[in-house]
């Protein structure tokens, strides 16, 4: 009898001759690379040479100062009309880089409430695969949360596998080969949206269980805490690190991926890189912002 | 901010560089220091699992308390760059 | 200031030489120890020869990363073609930068890799039926180490392709200020990867050693390391806030 082959293994497969043949569709032919001496000088690099690289760098880091000092107008991917109505709303051409992550962060939502509504449809006493992975994220999720909080706060499962599941999505959207896609954790607003929401509702747990004296006299009490002023400072470092943790992992992904991609001419690497950074690196980060917050609240109420 | 003198330049290049300084040393020990606290509540852990929960709240307080001179750091380096 | 592109092509160079040779101080060093547990754990098991071998050069090359890093970043100083005169102090600044903050920061994550490839050799010779799973959380540890890694490289790939060309006629205090801020960048990120890098090489390395004794308790040291892992990372992570105050916001 011949072996099967494993069902991740063919998706696996079929995901890198897909994205190979985007990458060269997009862009394998039209970058030239240029290997040979130059001046006397042993050069490899973009006939268009690196200062097209410096440009685009700088378009991902800050887009808007980008096109205010370019002057140039901005290139929309996809329809031109909604970017027009988001213009008119807030008046002002710098606003592209939200308008970017604001469209990315819907299609994550969308992708996200389209995959609850095709598990949900379907719904199977002998599961299907994607709903075998989605109960498996969840139980363990839920597992980790009774381990940690304790049986009677189980009701901390749903957020936490929501946290979960909308940072996983929004650090593999960015694989898609499509122009314009990005991950919306990119952007340094979300991962400190998600940071400074984290550290809230760590405290309006602590509140709850603790009273609100018990909770403040850590803070504000010099005889209990004699090093109460580091304290705070160290609660709001902990949005930092939370949240720089994750933006730089995706952003150094981001950057490493355009370098090399546009020394090699976009055609072998990027396809590998994708996967470690996006897959790899990608469930990794999305995993430990999910289990640093179930911590930190875990810390928090059992004192 | 342009138009400043050597002078000024210099100090300020100095504050900059001792932020820079300031942070890169500052996080030699902590980071070190955690790590070896994970690494021993892994042990901790394997041997003992059932207190799993007890060992991984003390190896989250111990490394917060490690991480304190990090912080300490990370405000001196921005107190340099923005205060001088 | 008066300034040919010779300075530029002095910094460039020193940058390089500073980048590989600090990178490979470790790396060496790192993947050394791998090879002695490797060939210790031959002389007590010499029947768990090919899995050890397997598990040795796996961990030899997932430790080297950091080093060809710093190969990388010294090729593109060379080659890379940034001496032109147009880049000023700010160019000359950000390479020599470049430089040192890859070789530095190379310095900590490879000895780190070293170290927890080094348990698991030992932990594959003690228990060669648990071999994969041990060469798994091997490549998943060295992996965590080499973030700090990561990060260094992208504040290096930065100071080479976002630091503008300098400005005609500005004051000498500010040449001078924002020439040392980007050295200070490359300091900060390298230094600060250092003590974070091995940390993390401590815990994946005992998470390996224990997983060999062990087995049963894997997803609880796994997930134990993952978070040791995260936390002990973010003093490396204030580094990076910190280089990317010093190139964007002075």
């Amino acid at each position: 009898m011949a072996k099967k082959k494993s069902p991740i293994l063919k998706i696996f497969i079929l995901f890198i001759l897909i994205e190979t043949a985007l990458v060269f569709v997009s862009n394998g032919f039209n970058k030239e690379l240029q290997v040979g001496f130059d001046e006397g000088k042993f050069v490899f690099r973009n006939i268009q040479s690196h200062y097209d690289l410096q440009d685009r760098i700088t378009e991902e880091f800050q887009i808007d100062e980008h096109y205010r000092q370019t002057g140039e107008t901005p290139v929309i991917y996809g329809s031109n009309k909604t970017y027009e109505f988001f213009k008119n709303i807030f008046g002002k051409v710098s606003a592209i880089g939200t308008f970017q992550l604001l469209r990315m962060l819907l299609i994550v939502d969308i992708m996200l409430l389209f995959l609850a509504f095709l598990i949900k449809k379907k719904l199977l006493k002998r599961p299907s695969q994607p709903q075998i992975l989605f109960e498996m994220i969840y139980s363990t999720l839920e597992q980790f949360v009774i381990e940690t909080l304790g049986k009677d706060k189980v009701n901390f499962t749903p957020y936490i596998v929501t946290l979960f599941l909308f940072i996983w999505v929004s650090n593999m959207v960015g694989m898609i080969p499509i122009p314009g896609f990005m991950e919306p954790t990119r952007n340094l607003n979300v991962p400190l949206g998600l940071g400074v929401f984290v550290v809230a509702i760590v405290h309006i747990t602590a509140f709850k269980v603790k009273g609100a004296w018990g909770h403040l006299q850590n803070y504000l009490n010099p005889v209990k805490n004699p090093l109460f002023l580091l304290d705070i400072i160290g609660e709001l470092s902990k949005v930092v690190s939370i949240s720089f943790r994750l933006f730089g992992n995706v952003l150094g992904g981001a950057i490493i991926i355009l370098v090399v991609s546009s020394l090699v001419s976009y055609v072998v690497f990027p396809v590998g890189l994708n996967l470690f950074f996006g897959m790899f690196v990608g469930t990794i980060q999305a995993f430990v912002f999910t289990m640093l917050a179930l911590t930190y609240i875990g810390v928090e109420i059992s004192e | 901010m342009d138009n400043i003198t050597l002078a000024q330049g210099i100090v300020k290049a100095a504050a900059l560089l001792g932020a820079g300084m300031c942070m890169g040393m500052g996080a030699l020990g902590p980071g070190i220091g955690e790590g070896f606290v994970a690494g021993k509540a892994c042990e901790g852990i394997a041997r003992s699992p059932e207190n799993a929960s007890l060992i991984t709240r003390t190896m989250l307080v111990g490394q917060a308390v490690s991480e304190s001179t990090g912080i300490y750091s990370l405000v001196i380096a921005l107190l340099l760059i923005f205060s001088t | 200031m008066e300034l040919s592109v010779e300075y530029i092509r002095i910094a460039a160079y020193l940058g390089a030489g500073i980048s590989v040779g600090l990178g490979a101080i470790t790396t060496g060093i790192g993947s050394g120890i791998i090879a002695g547990e490797g060939a210790y754990g031959v002389m007590k098991q010499p029947q768990a020869n090919d899995q050890l071998f397997r598990t040795m050069l796996i961990g030899q090359a997932a430790a080297q990363t950091a080093g060809i890093f710093a190969l990388v970043i010294s090729m593109l100083l060379i080659y890379g073609g940034f001496d032109i005169a147009e880049g000023g102090w700010y160019r000359a600044a950000a390479l020599l930068s470049a430089g040192l903050a890859m070789g530095i920061g190379a310095l900590g994550p490879s000895l780190g890799a070293g170290y927890s490839g080094g348990e698991a050799c030992k932990s594959v010779a003690r228990m060669p039926k648990h071999g994969n799973a041990i060469m798994g959380n091997m490549l998943i540890g060295q992996a965590l180490s080499q973030t700090s890694a990561i990060f260094a490289l992208v504040v290096s790939l930065l100071l080479l392709y976002s630091v503008p060309n300098q400005p005609a006629g500005l004051a000498i205090g500010k040449i001078l200020l924002k020439s040392i801020s980007l050295i200070g960048a490359g300091m900060v990120i390298g230094i600060g990867t250092i003590g974070p890098g091995a940390g993390i090489g401590y815990v994946a390395g005992k998470a390996n050693d224990m997983i060999g004794r062990f087995p049963k308790e894997r997803s609880m040291i796994m997930r134990t390391m993952f978070l040791g892992a995260a936390v002990s990372e973010s003093t490396a992570i204030y580094s990076l806030v910190v280089a990317f105050l010093l190139i964007f916001a002075v």
